[in-house]
């Protein structure tokens, strides 16, 4: 059976995408919480220098050298841009934008240069090409495994491992590196740490969809995992599931439209992020729809009771306090006129007399209220928040 | 060979041109600390190339142009769309466009691979000096002038808005329409220098003339002006290095060009520059005499009332603003001052000796004015 | 190893220099607060005071001078020290609850590895009953309202159990109530033999509040027992002739310039 599951070239590629998708979905997650997201678009780019670098210095494409150097370099990226920007002559985005891709021009260059040699091609590792990756495979207790998956398998387990062991210190560091350092917890190595096993998975991914892919499988699932998610475990939990379901669909569709496989799977996490952002409880479409019209609704509410208010025992009352009337003065259209008041009903606010409504006495003190308190906020001068409060109290 | 010469100079000429453009466009962008959206929509044009190809059925450059400016304003706005309406973070929204449209045009390059003239698209990954054609020149150039024109023509109004947006708003300028516009012109600068530095590269044309220009002067008007000449510059070394070698993608060695102009500027720039400050501190420390030093020992005496005590040597590093070990070392072997290992970490310590106080009462008016 | 230096003093500061990009930001910090103490932390803005925390705690890398807590480098007295950095140093719409935030203040405690369980959970719910929001334990802190939030980190320090306490203006933000909770929830510590130190944003209510006053201004302006150091010349001198403001204040000697009980 298992001679079946590596001889079938589709669950190669499936397996190969369902790693790629847990391998990065683990430090994902964090790095999106640690608004590093472009951090990683850097390092994507990086590599590829220290990937080239390795095989200039040792002739291996693959193993442990690259995938240090790669490690060094992405590394190199970040630190670079953090030391450019912390001399005060440019700003973060800027040392970002600098320091990479001038890594990965000298890559592509150096590339170009030995590309005789060098069976890498400039556009293999921007693009790769999942469809290939059991073209190179490696004998293993006999069975032929491709060597992409071996080497996203262990990096799966290594970021398995370091975020298994270090969650309580990945969270804290996320959350108040501040508290982090006073406990003793070097936030800084963390994260360094972190951004190393980001360039590593990023090597480990490069052969099977290319650096460029490999950032949505990073960065897109932990989004829909923050969208939808209010706990840490299950922000990952939902990103390593989107990321998955990304691979399986992704593949189908692209057999279907003859497209690249690699290309749809990326593109798919997008799928992900589009039923979370429609659905997500807090910034969620369709939750953000309904508060606001909540609002409004609350809003009319009040005027029709000010209204009502206004001229309850007053000889226009008969006239003035009907439906008819709401629609002329007020304004509103003869179905908004209808909602307002049945959802004044509902809230037993006013009451049907006959042709007009009245004032409940919930309905009375209410609108006493509101009518007080829009004087008293008329009457008073103008506060100032001191900057930097956050938030008064509620 | 008048063939050759011909297209280096219809080469040279688009990188100048689009050199320039990424300049002017790239300076406001890095003042507005919006480096990496630059970055998102040069990555994001590569689904609209690839439609734009697909729309025409051929490699013409206006509707490829037209494609990459729809996809680029339309990351553009789907940043800004994710940021303001779902409440995503800044890096999140720009990390998650830039890798969802990318990923859209890798499959679509792929629907369109095989197909004939396809093969030209992929010079729009890392750039292809020779791929700019005659036709191209002039479209560009007109679309360069236009762009040029209009920054021209909304200086003021920019210049503003990069400063302080807030000021602006409440001077009734509109705000988000000149921000949009800036996008626009941004992503048609973009748009202009693909076929040339390619998609991944494009965002240091845009950096970095802006930032080496920055290390040189301090007005918008002249960084502005000197980045559109860096730009220039890098583009064009760019282009007719890598025209001479055949297999030389353009972009990579146009990016190398401009990212030596910000470490030349970076080292040398008056002033900023790491070479300046260097010189600056050499300076300082020359000009150091023994007299401040031994005045700076006794008006942290005075400022702790204490005639004994004993001064951290960084701390006299801090208050002379300069490395003072060598005074120090002189004066200790004049018999001045005195070392000393003290505090519970043991760090060097210096101490006025009584023949130091001698040289310093020698000019008392003077030692006492200076310290506390 | 090296003997104790100072050990009757809670923090003692000597010499402390901090420089950013070659400004002085702390100079010639010679601070010592003595144990058992709630002591306030005052001075303009940008006069050093989040500073001189973070460089007490070692988050800050001083250019000269050194910090004994109790006696001890800061690193190995960790334990004893707790930590309540600003609020707004913090997002707060991490995906966590009340309850994971006072979980973390015992992070220190279990060390690298070890996971929270059943007993720290048991004693951050003690915490969160202790600052009065043990029904909000499962809340996501991004609900919570600004007082509620301070509360939390609060209960996250107390968790700690620590003898020597640093807040950085903790009571900023918050209404009458919350200030009042978090005021005798601090003097219950100190009463408790603990020492407290806060940095505070409000000259009104130090001589209220506190017991022991240091006023900073890059450099120590004065330190000691507020009925001594609170005084128009202190304040004059830290703060740089904002005589309304000083004139403004209540420093009628005895009455209300006396420390709560």
């Amino acid at each position: 059976m298992i001679e079946a599951l590596f001889q079938s070239v589709p669950a190669m590629i499936l397996l190969t995408g369902a790693l790629v998708a847990l391998a990065s979905a683990l430090p994902g997650t964090f790095l999106v919480l640690r608004g590093q997201a472009m951090a990683s678009d850097a390092i994507a780019h990086a590599i590829v220098l220290g990937i080239v670098l390795a095989w200039m210095l040792s002739g291996a494409r693959s193993g442990p050298l690259p995938v240090l150097g790669a490690a060094l370099a992405g590394l190199a990226s970040v630190v670079g841009a953090q030391l450019l920007a912390r001399s005060r002559l440019m700003g973060n985005d800027a040392a970002i934008g600098l320091v990479f891709p001038a890594m990965f021009a000298l890559g592509v260059l150096l590339i170009n240069l030995n590309a005789r040699n060098l069976h890498l091609d400039a556009d293999t590792v921007l693009l790769g090409e999942i469809g290939f990756v059991w073209l190179h495979t490696v004998e293993l207790a006999g069975y032929g495994v491709p060597v992409a998956m071996l080497t996203l398998g262990a990096v799966a387990l290594v970021n398995a491992a370091f975020v298994g062991l270090l969650w309580k210190e990945l969270k804290l560091s996320s959350f108040d590196p501040a508290l982090a350092a006073a406990l003793g917890f070097r936030p800084g190595l963390l994260g360094l740490a972190l951004l190393a096993l980001v360039s590593v998975t990023a090597v480990a991914a490069f052969d099977a969809v290319g650096v460029v892919l490999f950032l949505a499988f990073l960065i897109v699932p932990a989004v829909t995992g923050q969208l939808l998610c209010r706990g840490l475990a299950a922000m990952l939990g939902v990103a390593m599931l989107s990321g998955l379901a990304s691979v399986g669909l992704g593949y189908g569709l692209a057999l279907r439209w003859d497209v690249s496989i690699g290309g749809m799977m990326a593109l798919c996490t997008g799928a992900g992020l589009g039923l979370a952002l429609l659905a997500s409880p807090r910034s969620g479409l369709v939750a953000v729809l309904l508060r606001r019209r909540a609002l409004a609704l609350e809003a009319r509410v009040r005027v029709l009771l000010i209204h009502l208010a206004a001229h309850q025992g007053t000889p226009v009352e008969a006239e003035e306090n009907t439906l008819e009337a709401l629609e002329e003065h007020l304004r509103w259209p003869p179905d908004m006129a209808q909602a307002v008041v049945l959802a004044a009903l509902d809230q037993g606010l006013i009451r049907r007399h006959a042709q007009r409504f009245e004032l409940s006495e919930t309905g009375q003190a209410r609108a006493t209220a509101w009518l007080r308190a829009e004087d008293r906020r008329r009457a008073m001068p103008p506060e100032r928040v001191p900057a930097g409060t956050p938030g008064s109290d509620a | 060979m008048p063939e050759l010469s011909h297209t280096l100079v219809t080469v040279a000429l688009a990188a100048a041109l689009m050199g320039t453009l990424a300049g002017v466009l790239g300076s406001f962008l890095v003042l507005r600390g919006q480096a990496l959206l630059g970055d998102v929509i040069s990555h994001a044009a590569l689904p609209g190339v690839v439609l734009g190809f697909m729309v025409s059925g051929s490699r013409d450059f206006l509707s490829i142009l037209l494609g990459a400016l729809l996809a680029g304003g339309l990351a553009g706005l789907s940043v800004q769309w994710l940021r303001r309406g779902a409440g995503l973070k800044p890096d999140a929204a720009l990390g998650v466009v830039l890798a969802l449209f990318f990923a859209a045009g890798i499959v679509l390059y792929s629907q369109v691979q095989g197909r004939p003239g396809s093969a030209g698209l992929q010079v729009f990954l890392f750039g292809q000096a020779a791929s700019v054609l005659r036709t191209d020149l002039m479209a560009m150039a007109l679309v360069a002038a236009l762009v040029l024109a209009l920054v021209l023509a909304l200086w003021k109004e920019f210049q503003f808005i990069t400063f302080d947006a807030e000021a602006a708003r409440a001077q009734g300028l509109p705000v988000s329409a000149l921000e949009t516009l800036l996008g626009v012109l941004v992503a048609v600068a973009i748009v202009l220098g693909l076929a040339l530095a390619g998609v991944v590269l494009m965002v240091a044309m845009l950096i970095a003339p802006a930032v080496a220009a920055r290390q040189w002067v301090d007005r918008l008007a002249s960084m502005v002006l000197l980045a559109a000449g860096f730009g220039a510059l890098a583009g064009v070394a760019g282009a007719v290095i890598s025209a001479q070698a055949a297999g030389l993608a353009t972009g990579p060695v146009m990016v190398l060009a401009a990212s030596a102009l910000v470490a030349l500027s970076l080292l040398f720039a008056p002033g900023r520059g790491l070479l300046a400050r260097l010189a600056l501190r050499w300076r300082a420390r020359r000009a150091l005499h023994g007299r401040q030093v031994l005045a700076a020992l006794h008006g942290l005496e005075l400022d702790h009332a204490n005639p004994d005590h004993r001064s951290e040597e960084t701390m006299l590093d801090a208050y002379l603003g300069t490395r003072a070990a060598p005074q120090l070392e002189r004066l200790a072997r004049e018999g001045l001052i005195r070392r000393e290992r003290h505090g519970p970490e043991g760090r060097i310590h210096w101490e006025l000796t009584d023949a130091g106080r001698a040289r310093l009462g020698a000019g008392a008016a003077d030692s006492d004015r200076s310290g506390a | 190893m090296t003997a104790l230096h100072e050990p009757h003093i809670a923090c003692h500061i000597e010499d402390l220099t901090v420089s950013y990009h070659e400004q002085p930001v702390l100079w010639d910090i010679d601070l010592d607060i003595p144990p058992g103490v709630m002591a306030a932390v005052v001075g303009p803005n940008g006069a050093g005071k989040s500073t001189l925390i973070k460089a007490v705690l070692g988050l800050v890398r001083p250019v000269a001078g050194h910090v004994r807590i109790f006696g001890e480098p800061v690193a190995r007295a960790r334990r004893r020290v707790g930590y309540v950095p600003q609020r707004q140093s913090v997002d707060w719409d991490f995906p966590a609850t009340a309850l994971d935030v006072v979980l973390m203040g015992l992070y220190g405690r279990l060390g690298w590895f070890r996971r929270p369980g059943r007993t720290e959970r048991a004693r951050a719910m003690t915490a969160l009953a202790e600052v009065g929001l043990e029904d909000y334990a499962a809340r996501q802190i991004s609900q919570l309202s600004g007082g509620q939030q301070q509360r939390v980190f609060i209960a996250r320090a107390l968790v700690q159990e620590a003898d020597l306490y640093f807040l950085d203006e903790p009571m900023a933000g918050v209404d009458a109530v919350t200030e009042a909770a978090i005021v005798t929830l601090l003097r219950r510590q100190r009463d408790a033999g603990r020492t407290v130190v806060v940095v505070h944003h409000d000259l009104q209510t130090v001589a209220r509040y506190f017991d022991w006053l240091v006023m900073l201004n890059k450099r120590i302006i004065a330190q000691g027992p507020v009925s001594e150091v609170y005084t128009a010349e202190n304040l004059r001198a830290a703060y740089g002739g904002q005589l309304a403001l000083i004139n403004a204040l209540d420093l009628a000697g005895g009455g209300e310039a006396r420390p709560g009980a």
